[in-house]
Parts: structure tokens; C-alpha cells; sequence
């Protein structure tokens, strides 16, 4: 077969040329870099050390606290939301007036501009003494916490924020995806006499794996490498109980300024979700081959 | 619907319209709690952007007040029209390129006979997934070494890693489900393979287009750690001016101010997505949020 290889570089080029300036040549800069002692008040001294950086990493109980809390994090925002979106999704099966309508307000959280969300969150409703919430729950007698400066409640705070700001891009997707369902089954099924809840584990799921399996890596990755929410909420306070990878990694390098070090976080950071969503695909893959 | 009720299976204690009227009672009831779950924080922000000082920590909250529009004159004050006028130009900028170099590639992955091109499509996605931290920071290293740090073209060279995959994928979408008879029509027609990707795709991708250009124009604006550690004090966008405020925050005669802030951060890009919103759900879904 004929290949276009000339047309390719015309038409292609171009894009792989700006992804490897602002892609792949920092990716190439950081695992250099993980492998050196650079540090930015003693730029003058950097060596060549080696995996030491790593074997740092895997010995500091705060980087693998913020390993930790980064998955805590993500699952507890995937999980909240991917069932969130999905039941949202169910919910607006049935017709009503007004409902396309319902449909485009829900996307409003999903393109708000996280850092404003997190500010409206963290002032208006999380303030201690003259926030929202706390005004709710005092007001029914419920004992008043300081939000994003307790433990765990600031770990709370980031969540609510999270699965508020992703749970309408789980219900657009699984919306899109129920869309496009074919009702024969359905109905064949109802009139065997399967129940609402029967029907939605046995079909509705099963039918849609491959959606929910697309919109759960997604909701992974975003959540895993969230900085923006996070850092303005509680800067990964208190103490360092929400430091989450991406707010660890930042400020090693840029409050530290052990650059080579932070990088060596950021490369296991990224291998982590890598293998996460590799799994994730490994299993979806599996699961096909199964089935046919 | 009537699933819910299944007459057959089960004893009725109330008359099946009473309880039709109740379940759709009920349904109403969800759909209103979700709204309100999320577009109170939208709502609150707005209201708070009109109050004076006085009625914006006030508890309990209030909602029938004197409104002022001394906020959005602070704002003004306070450099807004800088930092807008960075975000505009980096945002667009950005968008402008990752159109220029990311279309024609969705269309070369489409129609080519190339090799590796599910490779290719596989490590585009990948930069799409990767934690950015693990670009941002080796940026960060490379550009103050370059002295680039502040500029505003660095930037919008930049933000293409945002939205380059994005773009590219969900444009190779829309160029898949055009017809390859059209193509194959231009040629015998004697149509170079340019001429046919300019005058015959392109045209016909033109909804595609849209829809990306908007999603990516929404992804440039709301971003935020690129911006805070690759802007010097000349190319600071609007997120991190925002953010300028977090020290003070505790300040309460600062939460007008601050609100009127954040709607005029964000009211360009929601009045944008809900006129466009059937696009934008489809740019969303179709390829990757």
C-alpha cells in the first residue's frame, strides 16, 4: 500500500513539532533532571546522583503521605461523581418541559473557571464564622467545624468542590451515551417483568462499559493531577494534610527550590497514573474479549 | 414513565393517578434540588458582587439589599482591564494556533495512509492525560534559563499542550464521519489534496471547528498553573489576578470586591457556553472533555 509519508509531514508536522517543544522536551528535562542534586540556591553544584532522588522519594513519609492522600482524593471525587453523573443522567430519561434547558445549566459548574469556584467556595462558603455552611449547620444545631483549616474537613473541602465542578461531565457523557441506546432490550426485559433497578444493572451498564469505562479514566486523571482547586483552597493545608502530589511537587520546587528532587516526584507521580489507567484499559480490553 | 408502576406486581395502597402525580411530584422535586445544587455557588457569587460591605458578611444572609455597583468600579480600578487584556490575548492566541497546527493534523490522521498512526493518536492522548506538573515544572527550568519567563508569547505557546490533543482528536472525529466519497469526488475532478482539504473538508468540519475552538478557548481561560508559574508581572491572566486576593481573603470588606472579580472572570465564558451549549455538549462527550 501506498503511504503518504511526504503529505504527512505538511499536514502532521507541524502539531508534532509544537507538542515536542512543549511536551515532549520537558518530559525529557525532568527525568534529566530527577537524576541530579539541582537545587536553585546551589544551581552552581549540580551532579549527576544517580536514582538517589528516588530512593528519597519512596524514604520521605511526606511524599508518600501525599501518594496517599492524592488517591484518597481521587477516589473519593471519582467514585462520588461517576455515581453522581450517572444517576443524574438516569434522572433526566424522563421528559419534562423545560428540559433541554435543565441540560445546558447543568454544564455551568464544568466550565466555570476552577480557581473562581474554589474562591467562592473557600469565602462564601467555607469561612469559619461567616461562610454558608457554617451558618446551615449552626442554625440546626450542628456542631460548626473550621473548615478548610481542620483535618479532615478540609479534605472534605477539596472533595465537595470536585465532585460539584465533575459530576455534570459524568452526566453529560452518560446522557450523550443513554442517548443513543437502542430501546429494544428494554422492553423486552420489562415485559419478562424486570424491575427498574434489574434493568439498569443487568442492560444499562453493561451496555454502556465502554462509556463509563472512558469516563472514569478521565475523571482519574483530572482529579490525580488537580492543582488549581486544591492550592487556592487550602494550599495544602493544614500543616500538610491535603498536599496532594501536585501541590507537593510545586512547592518542593518553587517554595524549596529542590528542583531535581521535585521532579523525581513528578515522574513516579506520572508513572502511577500511567499504570493506573493502563489497568484500566488492560480490563476493559479482557472484558471485550469476553464477551465475543 | 410508567416503570415505576407496575400495576401487576404489587399491592396498591394509593390510586394509581395519585401516585403517578406523586412520583412526578417527586421527580420535579430532584430536578430542582440539582439545579439549585449547581447554580447556587454561581448565584450567590452575583448577588454578592451588587452588596455593600454591610450586607455581604451579613448573617444571616441577605437577599432583598441595596444594590451598588461600587464593586465592579474597584474592580475596574484594581487593574482588571490588564489582566483581562492578557488573558484575551494569550487565550485567543493560543486557541489561534492550536487551530492552525492541530486541524490540519486531525485531518492528516483521518484521511492519510500513514504508519503508527494509532501510536501517534495513543501518545497525543497521553500528553492529554499526563499529570501537567510534570511539564509545567521543566518549563518553568527551561524558560528561565532562556529568560522567556513573562512573556506573553511563551505563554501562548504554552497553553497549545492544553488544548493540541483535545483539538486534534475530536477534529479527527468529525473529519472521520465526513463521507471519503467527497474526497475521492475533488480528486477526479482534478482537486490537489490541499485544495480539497481547504475547500471541500474544512467547509464541511466547520460546525467541528467551532465547537473546538470555544471548548479550547474555555480551557485557556480557566487555566491556572501554567499561568502562576510561567507568568512574569507582565503576562499575569486574569486566574492568577484573582488569586492576588487569597492573602486578604480573611478581610471580609474585600468579599464584594472579590465577587465582582470572579463574575467578571467568568461571566464572557458562561454567557459563550450556553449559546453555543448543543456544541459545546458534543465537544465534551465526543471526544474528550
Amino acid at each position: 500500500m501506498a503511504r503518504d509519508t511526504k503529505a504527512a509531514f505538511a499536514y502532521i508536522g507541524p502539531a508534532m513539532f509544537v507538542l515536542l517543544i512543549v511536551a515532549a522536551l520537558p518530559l525529557g528535562v525532568a527525568l534529566a533532571t530527577s537524576t541530579t542534586n539541582w537545587h536553585l540556591h546551589r544551581a552552581a553544584q549540580r551532579e549527576f546522583i544517580g536514582l538517589a532522588n528516588y530512593i528519597r522519594l519512596f524514604e520521605d513519609p511526606r511524599f508518600i503521605y501525599s501518594l496517599q492522600v492524592t488517591l484518597l482524593y481521587t477516589a473519593v471525587s471519582v467514585g462520588v461523581s461517576m455515581i453522581g453523573g450517572f444517576v443524574l443522567a438516569l434522572m433526566m430519561r424522563r421528559t419534562f418541559p423545560g428540559r433541554n434547558l435543565v441540560r445546558a445549566l447543568l454544564t455551568i459548574p464544568l466550565i466555570m473557571t476552577p480557581v473562581v469556584s474554589a474562591t467562592m467556595y473557600r469565602v462564601f462558603f467555607y469561612d469559619a464564622d461567616r461562610g454558608l455552611f457554617n451558618w446551615i449547620l449552626g442554625t440546626l444545631g450542628l456542631p460548626t467545624p473550621v473548615w478548610v483549616a481542620s483535618w479532615p474537613m478540609a479534605f472534605y473541602a477539596i472533595c465537595i468542590i470536585q465532585i460539584w465542578f465533575m459530576t455534570p461531565f459524568v452526566f453529560l457523557v452518560c446522557d450523550a451515551a443513554m442517548e443513543s441506546l437502542p430501546r429494544e432490550p428494554f422492553d423486552a426485559a420489562k415485559i419478562d417483568g424486570a424491575g427498574y433497578l434489574q434493568r439498569i444493572i443487568r442492560l444499562v451498564i453493561p451496555m454502556m462499559r465502554d462509556t463509563l469505562i472512558f469516563a472514569l479514566i478521565f475523571r482519574i486523571t483530572i482529579d490525580y493531577r488537580m492543582f488549581d482547586t486544591i492550592y487556592v483552597t487550602t494550599r495544602g493545608g493544614p500543616a500538610r494534610y491535603t498536599e496532594v502530589m501536585s501541590v507537593w511537587v510545586y512547592n518542593r520546587a518553587l517554595r524549596s527550590f529542590d528542583v531535581g528532587y521535585a521532579n523525581a516526584g513528578s515522574v513516579v507521580m506520572a508513572l502511577v497514573v500511567a499504570l493506573i489507567c493502563l489497568g484500566l484499559m488492560l480490563y476493559n480490553y479482557r472484558r471485550r474479549e469476553a464477551v465475543s | 414513565m410508567s416503570e415505576q408502576v407496575r400495576s401487576v406486581q404489587r399491592t396498591r395502597f394509593i390510586a394509581p393517578r395519585v401516585e403517578r402525580s406523586l412520583i412526578t411530584a417527586g421527580h420535579a422535586l430532584l430536578v430542582v434540588a440539582t439545579l439549585v445544587a449547581a447554580l447556587f455557588p454561581l448565584f450567590w457569587v452575583l448577588l454578592g458582587s451588587f452588596k455593600l460591605p454591610a450586607d455581604v458578611m451579613r448573617l444571616p444572609p441577605v437577599i432583598v439589599f441595596e444594590p451598588t455597583i461600587a464593586n465592579y468600579l474597584t474592580v475596574i480600578r484594581d487593574r482588571f482591564v490588564f489582566f483581562f487584556e492578557n488573558s484575551v490575548v494569550i487565550s485567543g492566541g493560543s486557541v489561534l494556533l492550536t487551530i492552525i497546527v492541530g486541524v490540519p493534523a486531525a485531518y492528516g490522521l483521518s484521511r492519510l495512509r500513514i504508519r503508527f498512526k494509532k501510536t501517534l493518536m495513543l501518545l497525543i492522548l497521553s500528553v492529554r492525560f499526563a499529570p501537567y506538573i510534570i511539564f509545567a515544572l521543566p518549563l518553568f527550568l527551561i524558560m528561565s534559563e532562556l529568560g522567556l519567563i513573562g512573556h506573553r508569547p511563551s505563554l501562548v505557546i504554552v497553553y497549545t499542550i492544553i488544548n493540541l490533543p483535545v483539538v486534534i482528536w475530536l477534529m479527527r472525529a468529525f473529519f472521520d464521519d465526513i463521507p471519503t466519497e467527497l474526497d475521492e469526488a475533488a480528486a477526479i475532478d482534478g482537486a490537489s489534496r490541499f485544495r480539497t482539504f481547504m475547500s471541500i473538508l474544512v467547509p464541511c468540519a466547520r460546525p467541528g471547528i467551532a465547537t473546538v475552538t470555544i471548548l479550547s478557548f474555555i480551557f485557556a481561560w480557566n487555566e491556572y498553573l501554567f499561568a502562576l508559574i510561567l507568568s512574569g508581572r507582565d503576562s499575569q491572566t486574569l486566574t492568577v489576578g484573582l488569586t492576588r486576593f487569597l492573602g486578604g481573603m480573611e478581610d471580609a470588606i474585600r468579599w464584594g470586591q472579590l465577587s465582582a472579580w470572579s463574575v467578571s472572570i467568568v461571566a464572557p465564558i458562561v454567557i459563550l457556553a450556553l449559546l453555543v451549549n448543543r456544541h459545546l455538549r458534543r465537544g465534551f462527550t465526543g471526544g474528550l472533555g
